[in-house]
C-alpha cells in the first residue's frame, strides 16, 4: 500500500478494529456511523409522532394505521459523520530527538485519523508551527487515507510554535471531536489553544509527545545550548542540581498543561517517543478513553 | 610560631594559579535543546581553555582558593611553643612499677604516664633526641638515642606495667651511661615517686638534671599485706593481715578460699590507716589458700593473697648428742626437720638422713652429705687446738647471709678451741683469739663449731635458733620453697634428686621448663598467685608449689609524692634547654581535607 511508510500494514489493520470514542452525539453535514441528535435513516428505531403534511410517506407505519386508525410515523436515530481535526505540531522543538518527535508526531496523527477514515467520518489535518500550514479539503473514507498520509509526510518540520495562531482556525470547527498532538514547550503556552477548543465546543485530547532524552537528559558539563526553535543561545553548566531543576520544570510544564485540558474537558496523555506506536494507540489512547 | 619549612611558602604561588585559571573562558559544545527556557541559568567555569573572559563570583573559586591556602599552610609546617623544656638529648625515666597500675587516674597512671610522655614525643624538635628508659624492678631501654617520632610512639606504647618495686637507682644508672660528657641532657621521671630508696652511690651526683613529673592522686587503698599458713599439731590456720591505707573508713568484702573452693565471705569495715588481723580455717587436704578484697579499690594488685598450704615434704635430721636439749629444741623450728635424737654410743651410720648434727661427737669414718660439728673431741678428724679463753664474739662477714638476723652483740663464749690453723673452711663467727665458727660449701654444705654450747650463753640469745635455722636451710634447703615471694622476686628451685626434668607453670597457665638436674634461679616470677612445679623423678611427676603476692606495704600506701628527693646535677654542660615544639600541620592537613571535602560536594551539587 501507498500507506506503507508511515503506517504499517499490519497496524492498520489493527487499527480497523478500533473507533473514537465520543462523549456526546454529534452532528455532522453527511451521514456517517456516528449517533447524531437529530432522527434519520438508520435501524436504529429512535420514537414515534403524528404525520403532518409534507412528512415522508414512506415513513408511515402502515402497522399503527390499522391498529390506530391515524397516520404515525416511525422515527429512526440519525447516523452521521464525526468531524475529526488532528492538529500537528511540527515545529522546530518537535524535530528532535530519538525517535524524532515530529516523525512520531505524523505516525500518530496518521493512526488516529485512520481509525476515523474506517468509520466514514471527516478527518481534517492541521500542521502548524508558527501558524497553520495546512487546513485543505477534509479527508473522508478509508481510501482517502493513502493521500492523507502524503500529505503528513510531506511537511517539514522547523519554525517557532505559535499556539495563538490555532485559535482562528479552531474557531471555525464545527462541534466535533480535536486532538492536539505536540510537545507543549512552546512559548506562550498551550493553554490559549485549549480555550479555543472549548469555545468551539471541541472534545477529544491533547496528546504531549516528548522525547526519551529531554524526559532524562543523559549529558552533563559545561555546553552551549541553542534554543531549537528560536537559535537563542545560552552557556550552560549541566549538574546533578541543574538536571533536577530541569526535571521540576518539565514536569511543571506537563502538569500545567493536563490541568487546562481537564478543566476544558479535554483527556490528556504524555507520551515518549520511545514508545512504539503501536503501544501508544492501542494502550494509551484506550486509557485515557479516546479509543475504544 | 616558627616554620620548619619556610621553602615551601613557594606553593603559594597556586594560589594566582587558580584565580588565572578562572579568567580564561571555557570551551563549550554546542547543545540544541527543545526548549531554552526550561532549562535553569546556571553556569560555572570549571576548565579554562580559551582566553579570556571577565572574572565571576564563585563558591568553586572560594573553595579551591581556601583549600589552597590550608594545604600551603600545612607544607610550610608550622609547629607552637609548647609548654615543656626539652634539651637535646631528652631522657624519659618512666615507672612500670607495681604502684603504677592504680586507677586514681583514669585509665591508670601508667596510661597517663604514656599520654604525657606521647605529648613529650611529639614536643621534640628535628635536632632533638629521646630515650625511653623504665623503672621498674629491672630497667630496660625501651628507645635509645632516638629521633624517630614515630618509633618512640610505637616503642612506648608497647611499654606494660609490671608488678613488681621501681629500682629508680639502676634506671638512673642506665641512664648516666648513655650520656656522654658534656651532653645536653635531660631526663624527666614519670612516676607516682613510689620507689625503692637510691642508692648511696649516686650522691656525687647525676650527668643531668632530673625533672619529676607526679602521677596519682589518691591514697585511697584497701589491701592484704600477708598472708601465712601455720601448722600445729592438731589444726592448720591461715593468719591474714588486711589495713586501709587510705583517709577514709572503708568498707570491704573478703573471700576466702582454699583450692578455688569458696570456704567463707566476711565483710570488714576498716577505719582509716586501721589494719586487722584474722585467723582463718584451713582444711586438712588443702593445697592453696586464697584470700580476696571485693570493694572496688583503685589498686587490684593487693586485693588477693595465696599462699602453699600444703606442708613441704620433711627431711630426716640425726643428731648424736649426750644431751643438748638448747640445739635439739632449735632443730625442731623447722617444721620440714624429722629430728632423730641418739646418743653417741648408739650412733650408726645410715643414709637415711639428710643431715648429721655431731655434738661433742665424732665418728672416726665422717660421713657424706651435709655435716653440723660442735665442739669435736680432742684428737678427732676435726678438732682443733687448745682451748683458749675466748670473751665476745663477732662476725667475720656482718653481710653474710648465714648471718641475716643474728644478732652477736651480746654473745659470750667462755672457751673454745683453737680453729686458727684449721684448714675445714672460711669463718663465719670469730673472736680475737681464733675464729669460732667455720663453714664449707665442698665437698658438702658443712659447718663446724670449736666451742661447748654448754660454755656460752649464744643458746640463750635470740640470735642462736636464728643461726641454727640459716645454717640448716643452707645446707637442707627445700626443694622448692613454700612461702611467699615478692613480685620479680627469683626463687631457688633444687631439683629431686633423680629429677629428669623440672617445669614450673606460672599462674596464668604458661610453663616455664627448667634444666634438669641442675640448681636453678627461677626469676620469672611477675604475675600473683600460684606458681606450681612439677618435677618427673622415675617416671611419677611430684608437684611442689610456691607463691607470689604483692606484701609490700610502700606500694600498697599508693600515696604519690608530691616531692621526690633526686641527685644533684654534676653536668658541666651548658643546659640549652628550648621550648618544646607542638607541630599543627597534620590538624591544619586534616583542615584542608575537609576544605576539599567541600570542594568536591559543592563541585557535585552544582553550586
Amino acid at each position: 500500500m501507498a500507506v506503507a511508510p508511515l503506517l504499517e500494514p499490519s497496524l492498520l489493520r489493527r487499527l480497523e478494529a478500533l473507533a473514537l470514542q465520543v462523549r456526546r452525539a454529534v452532528s455532522g453535514q453527511m451521514g456517517g456511523e456516528r449517533r447524531s441528535r437529530r432522527r434519520g435513516q438508520s435501524v436504529e428505531f429512535a420514537d414515534f409522532r403524528n404525520y403532518t403534511p409534507g412528512d415522508d410517506f414512506r415513513l408511515i407505519d402502515w402497522n399503527a394505521y390499522a391498529r390506530l386508525d391515524r397516520f404515525m410515523l416511525r422515527l429512526f436515530v440519525a447516523e452521521e459523520e464525526l468531524p475529526l481535526s488532528v492538529f500537528v505540531d511540527l515545529s522546530g522543538s518537535m524535530d528532535w530527538g530519538k525517535p524524532n518527535k515530529a516523525e512520531t508526531a505524523r505516525q500518530l496523527a496518521g493512526a488516529i485519523a485512520y481509525v476515523a477514515l474506517a468509520a466514514l467520518d471527516r478527518v481534517r489535518i492541521t500542521v502548524f508551527a508558527d501558524g497553520p500550514t495546512s487546513g485543505g479539503t477534509p479527508y473522508r473514507g478509508r481510501r482517502a487515507a493513502a493521500e492523507l498520509f502524503r500529505r503528513l509526510q510531506s511537511f517539514p518540520a522547523g519554525g517557532v510554535t505559535n499556539y495563538q495562531k490555532l485559535v482562528w482556525p479552531i474557531g471555525r470547527q464545527r462541534p466535533g471531536m480535536s486532538v492536539l498532538i505536540s510537545d507543549g514547550l512552546g512559548e506562550p503556552g498551550v493553554d490559549v489553544a485549549l480555550s479555543a477548543l472549548q469555545r468551539a465546543r471541541q472534545e477529544g485530547a491533547v496528546l504531549q509527545l516528548l522525547a526519551p532524552q529531554e524526559l532524562t537528559p543523559e549529558w552533563s558539563g559545561d555546553a552551549r545550548l541553542r534554543d531549537a526553535e528560536t537559535g537563542l543561545e545560552r552557556e550552560f553548566t549541566a549538574t546533578p542540581l541543574t538536571q533536577d531543576a530541569y526535571r521540576r520544570a518539565l514536569q511543571q510544564r506537563t502538569d500545567d498543561i493536563e490541568r487546562a485540558a481537564h478543566r476544558r474537558g479535554l483527556r490528556f496523555a504524555r507520551m515518549s517517543t520511545a514508545e512504539p506506536i503501536d503501544e501508544m494507540v492501542q494502550l494509551t489512547l484506550r486509557r485515557i478513553g479516546l479509543l475504544a | 610560631m616558627t616554620l620548619l619549612a619556610p621553602a615551601a611558602a613557594l606553593l603559594g604561588l597556586t594560589l594566582p594559579a587558580i584565580v588565572a585559571l578562572y579568567f580564561l573562558k571555557i570551551r563549550r559544545p554546542t547543545r540544541i535543546v527543545p526548549a531554552l527556557h526550561l532549562w535553569p541559568n546556571q553556569i560555572r567555569d570549571r576548565q579554562a581553555n580559551v582566553p579570556w573572559q571577565r572574572l565571576r563570583p564563585s563558591w568553586l573559586l572560594f573553595l579551591q582558593l581556601l583549600a589552597a591556602a590550608v594545604l600551603v599552610a600545612a607544607a610550610v609546617q608550622p609547629v607552637l611553643p609548647a609548654g615543656a623544656a626539652l634539651a637535646r638529648h631528652s631522657i624519659v625515666l618512666i615507672d612500670t612499677s607495681a604502684s603504677m597500675q592504680a586507677t586514681d587516674v583514669t585509665p591508670s597512671r601508667l596510661a597517663e604516664a604514656k599520654r604525657q610522655v606521647n605529648g613529650l614525643i611529639d614536643q621534640l624538635g628535628p635536632q632533638d633526641r629521646m630515650t625511653i628508659i623504665t623503672v621498674g624492678p629491672t630497667p630496660r631501654i625501651v628507645a635509645a638515642v632516638s629521633a624517630d617520632r614515630d618509633g618512640l610512639h610505637r616503642s612506648l606504647n608497647e611499654v606494660s606495667a609490671s608488678n613488681g618495686p621501681a629500682d629508680l637507682s639502676a634506671s638512673l644508672s642506665l641512664a648516666a651511661g648513655l650520656v656522654r660528657p658534656g651532653d645536653d641532657a635531660r631526663a624527666y621521671l614519670f612516676s607516682d615517686g613510689i620507689v625503692q630508696p637510691l642508692r648511696a652511690s649516686f650522691a656525687s651526683g647525676l650527668p643531668f638534671p632530673v625533672d619529676y613529673h607526679r602521677l596519682g592522686v589518691s591514697g585511697e587503698n584497701v589491701g592484704l599485706t600477708s598472708l601465712t599458713v601455720r601448722s600445729s599439731a592438731q589444726t592448720r590456720a591461715a593468719y591474714l593481715h588486711v589495713q586501709n591505707f587510705g583517709q577514709q573508713p572503708r568498707s570491704v568484702s573478703l573471700e576466702w578460699r582454699a583450692d578455688s573452693r569458696l570456704l567463707d565471705v566476711r565483710p570488714l569495715t576498716l577505719a582509716a590507716g586501721q589494719s586487722q588481723d584474722l585467723v582463718l580455717p584451713v582444711p586438712n587436704d588443702a593445697t592453696s589458700v586464697n584470700a580476696h578484697l571485693s570493694g572496688g579499690d583503685v589498686f587490684a594488685l593487693d586485693d588477693s593473697a595465696t599462699a602453699v598450704a600444703k606442708t613441704p615434704r620433711a627431711f630426716r635430721v640425726l643428731l648424736v648428742t649426750p644431751g643438748n636439749v638448747f640445739l635439739e629444741q632449735a632443730l625442731r623450728l623447722r617444721s620440714d626437720l624429722q629430728v632423730d635424737v641418739v646418743a653417741p654410743a648408739g650412733y650408726r651410720p645410715s643414709a637415711a638422713y639428710a643431715m648429721t648434727v655431731f655434738d661433742r661427737f665424732l665418728p672416726a669414718t665422717i660421713p657424706d652429705g651435709p655435716l653440723l660439728v660442735i665442739d669435736p673431741p680432742a684428737g678427732s678428724t676435726l678438732a682443733g687446738g687448745t682451748a683458749l679463753g675466748i670473751g665476745r664474739v663477732r662476725a667475720a662477714d656482718a653481710g653474710d647471709p648465714l648471718l641475716a638476723n643474728v644478732d652477736l652483740q651480746d654473745v659470750h663464749v667462755g672457751r673454745s678451741q683453737d680453729l686458727r690453723v684449721s684448714t675445714f673452711g672460711r669463718p663465719l663467727i670469730t673472736s680475737l683469739q681464733t675464729p669460732l665458727v667455720l663453714v664449707r660449701d665442698e665437698p658438702f654444705r658443712q659447718a663446724l663449731f670449736g666451742f661447748d654450747l654448754h660454755e656460752s650463753d649464744l643458746p640463750l640469745r635470740i640470735a642462736f635458733p636464728i643461726l641454727v635455722q640459716n645454717l640448716s636451710e643452707w645446707m637442707l634447703p627445700p626443694s622448692v620453697p613454700s612461702h611467699s615471694f615478692h613480685p620479680d622476686e627469683a626463687v631457688t628451685i633444687v631439683p629431686e634428686s633423680g629429677a629428669t626434668s623440672v617445669t614450673v607453670i606460672r599462674p596464668d597457665g604458661s610453663h616455664r621448663a627448667l634444666a634438669g638436674a641442675a640448681i636453678a634461679t627461677f626469676g620469672d616470677t611477675d604475675p600473683v598467685g600460684l606458681y606450681s612445679v612439677e618435677q618427673t623423678v622415675a617416671g611419677s611427676t611430684q608437684r611442689s608449689w610456691f607463691s607470689v603476692n604483692l606484701f609490700s606495704d610502700p606500694i600498697s600506701q599508693l600515696k604519690p609524692l608530691d616531692r621526690l628527693t633526686l641527685p644533684p646535677t654534676h653536668s658541666t654542660a651548658v643546659q640549652t634547654t628550648h621550648q618544646g615544639q607542638l607541630e599543627i600541620w597534620p590538624w591544619i592537613a586534616l583542615a584542608a581535607l575537609g576544605v576539599i571535602a567541600a570542594e568536591w560536594l559543592a563541585f557535585h551539587r552544582g553550586f
